[in-house]
């Protein structure tokens, strides 16, 4: 199960999510991240409580199409077992984790 | 169905099929000779029986015993030491076979005289063991190759290989017995054990094979071989016993014309072959599992193969008393003033098939249990000890009818002894398996179908039971989590359009570490495999999992996947 809760205002967009990010729940993501017009996008990642690598492809996506128009996106609150899957795959280093 | 269900439900006709093949194979000679021969053909084949009850003996004392030893160490992930087992298994063979050769060639014509039969029936007997013996050697080797396809999962080559023995003993055994008599039909049993063996070789070159002969020889690991058989291999050896015992016994007491009716009781009590079929299907998948120390699983095989053997055991006793009459017409009995009692001896032995049945599969399972005192004493006293004892009871009664009451009431009395025996020496949680519910319980199996949904699903309850019952950390929980839909999606991917299933152990026996085993029945393939090509995030992903979990093996066991990961 996954929730997400999306606010976007001026170019930036807030994307709480919340729950599991796996192969089932990944396409909801991909599907919320639509970001025409948004230059700054923002994953509140504080409700995630596992993450694989749908979800990594999702942010992957994300990170691709906001720096190809120099937009940015940074990862807000991310836990324990999600900090542990970003390390393992070298994806922290070119993320903006905060 | 889950994945162990299915694996032996898979495994089960093949194992079913070799041993209703060895059972006909077995009557087959009594019924061709006693159809063309007569009575005396019967008579004949009857009085070999001892002798063909040796041979099988020999050959189960090394086939079942390598295929065992090869199957748990497959489970405990030493192929070198399964290939040693595996070549001395091939040795054994040959060595005991000759030694039975030589020993059956010696013993002919003193073993024949003792019968205490004559004229046709003697020169008959004699002509027959003496063409029946290249089969000393070549039943062990064809038992040993067939033990060991079905060992490595591949139970249709098996078939294919009983299926030509089938034919040759039903079929073209009768041209060879009209045209060359007893000898005839001796020679034909060898010849099919060559065509058998040209079959099961097949396997040799298949793809999925990982029977690797290698060069070792060990006098010792026969030993252990023999000792690790000699369970499942007594039944074959107390049949000889008393077939011997009741031959004996039928031609002083009653007189030889009464052998043809002793030779349908043989035939239902041969019938417990067929019920080692059951034994046969568990045993790939419950010694890989005991080799594990997976006790929930090593139950959950038993279990369904318990629950089988006792529906077969009632089916097919209630067919016999149904129909006895067609174990009568089988072996070729024609003579009217007999068909009355050989009648009443198919109804009255087949009582006990359903008690046989159980029998037959905890012998099996004591076998590969490596409680080899065990299964042979429960075969010992249901074959042979109990009969015999109660021998003379019948003989007091005065009745033959009584004598098959003793065979069919001696299983249920062994069952009876045996559980008494095991739940006062070994406690009452012992009986009958010897598994152990304090480790079930620290034991969890999930099983499914690979589909996305049902992956992210019991990913998702591994996680939570992980975290919540056994108070794992979250990110070691997160990481089992993560282990085990990555691998199954890839798994899942590899097998585009195929309905694959997976079955997840998680083993928390050892409180420091997680020991989590994944089987799936797909493409053969190592999950484990850190430098496996990365062509996806998802693989990408699964390297580096592999990487972070030193403590990884994989092996091809039964012909499916097993990888095994200690978090």
């Amino acid at each position: 199960m996954m929730e997400i809760k999306k606010t976007t205002a001026e170019g930036k967009m807030t994307v709480a999510i919340k729950g599991r990010i796996d192969t089932v729940t990944a396409p909801e993501l991909s599907a919320a991240l639509q970001l025409d017009g948004i230059d700054e996008l923002t994953l509140d990642m504080g409700g995630v409580d596992y993450m694989s690598s749908s979800g990594l492809r999702c942010l992957l996506v994300a990170q691709k199409e906001l720096a190809q128009r120099g937009g940015t996106m940074k990862l807000i609150k991310v836990g324990a077992v999600v900090r542990e899957v970003l390390d393992m795959t070298g994806f922290s280093y070119f993320l903006n984790i905060i | 169905m889950t994945f162990a269900a299915a694996k032996f439900a898979r495994l089960l006709p093949a194992a079913m099929f070799a041993m209703l093949v060895e059972f006909v194979t077995g009557v087959a000679s009594s019924a061709v000779c006693g159809h063309l021969i007569g009575e005396d053909g019967l008579s004949v084949v009857n009085l070999m029986q001892p002798a063909m009850g040796l041979v099988s003996f020999f050959a189960l004392l090394t086939g079942t015993g390598t295929s065992v030893l090869y199957a748990t160490e497959m489970g405990r992930f030493d192929r070198r030491r399964a290939s040693e087992i595996l070549t001395q298994g091939l040795w054994s063979a040959l060595m005991l076979g000759g030694l039975l050769l030589a020993g059956l060639a010696a013993a002919r014509t003193a073993v024949c005289d003792a019968f205490g039969v004559s004229g046709a029936v003697l020169a008959g007997v004699k002509e027959f063991w003496l063409w029946f013996l290249p089969c000393a050697v070549l039943e062990p080797v064809m038992f040993f190759f067939a033990s060991m396809c079905y060992a490595d999962g591949d139970g249709r080559i098996c078939a294919g290989a009983y299926l030509v023995q089938l034919t040759g003993c039903c079929v073209l055994a009768v041209p060879l017995t009209k045209a060359f008599g007893f000898a005839g039909c001796a020679l034909g049993l060898g010849l099919w054990h060559v065509a058998a063996i040209a079959v099961l070789a097949c396997h040799l070159r298949k793809k999925s094979n990982s029977l690797e002969f290698v060069r070792y020889f060990s006098l010792a690991d026969t030993l252990r071989i023999c000792r690790c058989s000699v369970g499942d291999a007594s039944v074959k050896l107390c049949q000889a016993g008393v077939f011997l015992a009741l031959n004996l016994y039928v031609v002083a007491r009653y007189g030889e014309t009464w052998l043809p009716v002793l030779a349908v009781a043989v035939a239902i009590l041969s019938l417990s072959e067929v019920f080692d079929g059951i034994g046969t299907a568990a045993q790939p998948l419950a010694s890989v599992y005991i080799g594990e120390r997976n006790d929930r699983l090593a139950r959950r095989i038993m279990v369904y193969a318990g629950r089988m053997a006792l529906w077969l055991g009632v089916a097919i006793m209630a067919a016999l008393l149904a129909f006895p009459q067609l174990v009568v017409w089988l072996v070729g009995l024609r003579d009217g003033a007999l068909e009355g009692s050989a009648l009443t001896a198919v109804r009255l032995t087949s009582l006990g098939l359903p008690a046989v049945a159980l029998v037959m599969l905890l012998n099996s399972y004591y076998t590969f249990r490596a409680k080899e005192g065990l299964a042979s004493a429960i075969t010992v006293l249901s074959t042979l000890a109990i009969p015999m004892a109660l021998l003379p009871a019948a003989n007091l009664a005065g009745n033959i009818n009584c004598l098959w009451l003793a065979l069919a009431a001696s299983p249920y009395l062994a069952l009876a002894i045996t559980a008494w025996y095991v739940r006062t020496v070994y406690g009452k949680t012992s009986w009958p398996l010897f598994l152990s519910r304090s480790r079930e319980r620290k034991q969890r199996v999930f099983d499914l179908e690979l589909a996305e949904q049902a992956i992210c699903d019991v990913a998702a309850k591994i996680g939570k039971f992980l975290r919540i019952r056994q108070g794992m950390n979250e990110k070691r929980a997160g990481l089992s989590s993560l282990l085990v839909e990555e691998t199954l999606m890839t798994v899942k991917e590899r097998n585009r359009g195929k309905l694959i299933r997976s079955e997840i152990t998680i083993d928390r026996n050892d409180p420091q570490t997680l020991t989590m085993t994944i089987r799936d029945d797909g493409e053969i393939f190592d999950l484990t495999d850190a430098d496996a090509e990365v062509n996806s995030l998802r693989a990408y992903l699964v390297a580096n999992i592999m990487t972070a979990l030193p403590a990884r093996r994989n092996m091809t066991t039964t012909g499916f996947n097993r990888n095994c990961f200690k978090i």
